[in-house]
This record gives structure tokens, sequence and C-alpha cells, in this order.
């Protein structure tokens, strides 16, 4: 039996196999290579794609996130999953989540479109973060006014690193509206490798947030221990 | 017999007072969910759409009855657009204290604005329409009738079809049917504006067996002004927030929900009462947040469908 996560970017394959976890990540439009050989009948889907694929059973990605981080973290009472395309925090103990899919301004994509402005890769912008020595306000909520308020700081002297670090300021606050008071947080999704942006969530919301060992198979994971 | 007068009303109306004027009330909003309209200058795609196409004539009425106090300030200035193109237009007041002196006089505002009370016996033949109406939702909650089918009919008690024998004959074409309850669902704030929501729960699921708002529109009546005014002066959306809750606290322990859907439009004020319906109603709750009309989006029925994972997980 195994575990298939086929999201918007990438697809996930999971099994466990003598109490080890085993897994197998590629590009979302290759998702079929990850199922050769293997009968719909022992493949248990999520993601967004998840009824695409061949499947005995499916489950949405937020309950898929429940399953895979309480393998990792059995007392996780908040899961935030900042996503390319949407961010979701799931309030475990209440039963309850929101998805922001409303505005880019608190998603993966802001901080794409952040790191295309200063022509950098994505997963720099963490060690830019911790090069910064001051850190500018940024207010805005939107993500194209964000941008513009970035360039102004730009023009007042202040340095690439510390602008980029006020803007994770910006994100992580939007996102810590979201966010209910937590025991323990983990935090999924492509962004977990983002350190600046984790810290400043971290100082924002005063507490200290858990990531799993492997964030991007967390779904997959969740899936196959779903069903089992 | 003269031709009727249609009249438009933006939300709850006693419908009563619209009959016994010898008009024929018709709900605005009775358009939206099939409309591929993008209107402009938008917030909440209900009011915009209404607004605009009842000024461009699209939509063609006598006049208009726009609640303005006990709804909400998007209407009042759409509203007010409305009157600006020319159509008559009345302004509604309900008390926010409940006072049913006030709503009484407002009541006779509204007679006269309308002309003469030629027909006196209609509320009292509304009156028993909605005690039918009501047997139809306890049905439902009992698992006798499908939800989108009694949806259907208690949205439709705002207007009652504009004519009371259609809305009779809607009524009776109702078919009992055995409907597997698996998650038994509370849905709170405004209606979805998506003309298909309730079906596609029920294909994930959830039984809505709660249609707050709808509600409202068969739970008041009376047989003249005065216990009219007495009866509507209870509408809980024109209420303060704690009577809201108090009276929905006790619909849900009586219906046993699971589970609690609250519904709001993008740019809407009833958004703002998310977290004080999650701290008082004790449930699990989903809030979705819609915005044009149509078919149900998909990023919606995620949310649908997790939310009925997370019901079976309790
Ligand atoms: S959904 Fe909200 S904003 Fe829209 S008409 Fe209703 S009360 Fe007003």
């Amino acid at each position: 039996m195994i575990g298939l996560d086929v999201g918007s970017t990438a697809a996930k394959k999971v099994s466990i196999e003598d109490g080890e976890i085993k897994y197998q990540i590629t590009g979302t439009h290759n998702w079929k290579d990850l199922i050769t050989g293997i009968e719909g009948n022992d493949i248990i889907s999520t993601g967004y794609f998840r009824n695409s694929a061949p499947h005995r059973a499916s489950v949405t990605e937020i309950t898929a996130a429940i399953y895979g981080v309480r393998h990792y973290f059995p007392d996780a009472d908040v899961i935030v999953d900042i996503g390319g395309q949407d961010t979701k925090v799931i309030d475990v103990k209440r039963n309850n989540f929101i998805i922001n899919d409303k505005c880019s301004a608190g998603t993966g994509a802001f901080l794409e479109f952040v790191a295309n402005y200063f022509k950098i890769e994505l997963k720099e912008l963490g060690s830019f973060h911790s090069r910064a020595k001051r850190l500018p306000a940024i207010n805005n909520t939107c993500a194209v006014f964000a941008l513009s308020e970035m360039i102004s700081q730009l023009v007042t002297g202040f340095t690439p690193e510390e602008v980029i670090a006020g803007m994770h300021y910006a994100f992580a606050r939007r996102i810590s509206f979201m966010i209910p008071d937590a025991q323990t947080l983990v935090l999924i999704g492509g962004t977990v490798k983002n350190k600046g942006m984790l810290s400043a969530l971290e100082d924002i919301l005063q507490t200290e947030i858990l990531v799993p060992d492997e964030p991007q198979i967390v779904n997959a994971l969740g899936a196959l221990i779903y069903y089992r | 017999m003269p031709v009727q007068k249609k009249i438009g009303l933006t939300a709850l109306v006693p419908p009563e007072l619209i009959f016994a004027c010898r008009c024929s009330p018709f709900d605005v909003n009775n358009v939206i969910p099939g409309s591929k309209k993008y209107p402009r200058n938008k917030l909440c795609a209900w009011t915009a759409i209404w607004q605009e196409m009842l000024s461009k004539r699209e939509l063609k009425l006598d006049s208009l009855i726009v609640v303005a106090g006990g709804d909400c300030h998007n209407a009042l200035v759409d509203g007010q657009k409305v009157e600006m193109s020319g159509v008559p237009t009345h302004f509604f007041f309900y008390p926010f204290d409940g006072d049913h002196e006030y709503l009484e006089s407002q009541l006779y505002k509204l007679v006269d604005f309308l002309g003469t009370m030629g027909s006196p016996e209609k509320p009292g033949e509304i009156k028993e329409l909605k005690e039918i109406g009501k047997k139809i939702d306890k049905k439902r909650a009992q698992g006798k009738l499908s939800s989108g089918d009694v949806f259907r009919i208690m949205i439709s008690f705002s207007d009652l079809m504009g004519d009371l024998d259609v809305f009779r004959k809607a009524i009776s074409s109702l078919k009992e049917q055995k409907v597997e309850m698996n998650n038994r669902v509370a849905l709170i704030g405004v209606p979805p504006i998506y003309h298909d929501f309730h079906d596609v729960a029920q294909s994930l699921h959830l039984q809505i067996v709660f249609d707050e708002l709808p509600f409202e529109f068969l739970r008041h009546s009376g047989t003249d002004i005065h216990n009219i005014a007495r009866d509507y002066c209870d509408y809980t959306f024109a209420r303060p927030l704690d009577f809201r809750i108090r009276f929905l606290q006790k619909e849900l322990e009586k219906r046993h929900v699971n589970g609690v859907i609250h519904y709001t439009q993008f740019a809407c004020h009833h958004m703002l009462e998310d977290e004080i319906m999650r701290s008082k109603l004790d449930y699990p709750m989903l809030t979705i947040q819609g915005d044009l009309p149509g078919k149900t989006p998909e990023q919606i029925k995620l949310r649908l469908e997790a939310f009925r994972e997370a019901l079976d997980r309790t």
C-alpha cells in the first residue's frame, strides 16, 4: 500500500516497509511514473489531483496533513501549511481550519514574487534575511502594495537583506492573524525551509514552531496512515 | 382584475402586507445565483447584481422596497442607486431593540407606499402556508426530505413566488424520500450564492438540517399589522448579536447538529461575526466566503469534504 500526494507542483509517493518510511518525489506532470506497476487498489491518494489518480480511497490534503503531522508530533494542536497557492491553518484540537486562497499575500506565491524581484532563488530568501542588521517596517498586507513599500525602503537606504527581513515579518504577521493559540504549532509546506520566515513567525507568535524532518512528504504519509 | 404591481424586495419584508395590498412581491435575490453578470463597482455580488439589473431595467419592477435598517449598508447604498435611476423606492427599517411599536409604524408607512390593504385576508392565508413550511423544515431534519428541495421552498418564503397558488403547487410537488443522515449540519450566515450548494453538500455526505436566514422567512407571520409587528420584531438578523446567538443555540440543539457552516460573502459585515460565532457556538465550524454566483467552486468543495472528514473523526 502507498500514499500518493499529487499536488499542484510536485507528486510524492510514500510507503512504509519494515517500519521504515520510503519515499519518492517528482514534478506533478510526471506523477504517473510514481505508480508504474502499482494497482489502484493499493493507492491512497491525496492532494489537489487526488481524484485523477487511481485509488482505493482518497482523502483531502487537510485531513492527510493532520495524520502525517501526528506521526512526527503526536501532540500537534495547530498545523500551518504554507503552500504555493494557499495557506491552510488547521486547528486539530477544535477541528477547525481556515484557508486563505483569496489573496496571494500570505502564500508561497508572494515569496516567489519577491525573490523574482530581487532576481534571487526562492531558497536564498532565508540567508538574505539572516544578514540583515535592521528591520524596516512593511505595513501593507496586499502583495502588490507591499512590493512598492519594499521598493521605497530600498530607496531610503535599507539593503536588500534588510528589506527581505522586513518582508518576512509582514508575511508572518499576516499569517499570524489566522493562527489560534497553540501549545504545539507545526509548520509544513514548501516555505518551511525559509529560516527567515520561520524565525519571523516565531518572533511574532512568541512560540517555538516545530518542523517535521521530511516536510514535503507529510501529506502522502498522512494519507497512508489515515487509511491504515 | 387590474394588473398586479410587481414589488421588488431586497431582504425580508413582510410579504403578508404586499399581498394584502394586492401587489405581487418579488425577491430580487432570486435572479442572482443563476446570473452570469460581472457587476461593475461591486462589494457584495448579491446587492451589486440586483442594483445593476434594476438600474438598467434588465429586471423590470414597478417599485422596490429596500431593507435599510436590519440589513446591510451595501444594500442601503445600492438601493439608493436604484432609486436615483428612477425606480420608485421605499426604505424599510427594522428596530435594533425589537421595539414593536416602532415596527408597526414602519409597517403603516409601507402600506402607504403600496396603496391600501384591499385583501386583508391574505396574511391569514400566508400564516397557514408558513405553518406548512415549518412542518417541511421539521421533516427535513428527520431525514424525510432532501436538503436542497426544502431549501428551495424555504428561501421562496420571502416572496411566496409572487403568487400563493403557484407557491402552494410548488410545496405540494415536494416528494418525500429517505435521506441517509450522516452529518447533520447547520448553515448559518447568509444563503450561499451558489445555486447547487445544498446538493453539493449532500453529495459529500453533509446534510443541511438548518438554514438560518430562510428559516427566518417562514418563522414570522401575523394576521394584521399589529400582530405582524409583534412577531417580525424578533427577526434575528436585525437584532443584537447576543439575541441572534441565543436563538441559534436553541435551534441547533433542537436539531442535533454535528457541525456548523458559517457562510458569508466577500465584503460582507457578517464575516466580522465569524470569531464570535466560533466562540459562542460549541460545534466544529467551517467558514466559507463566497463571491460571484454560479456553481460551487472546487476550492469550496475541498473545504466541505475536509469538513466532512473532520466530522467523521469526532
Ligand atoms: S451577503 Fe452581506 S454584504 Fe451581501 S447583501 Fe447580504 S448582508 Fe449585505
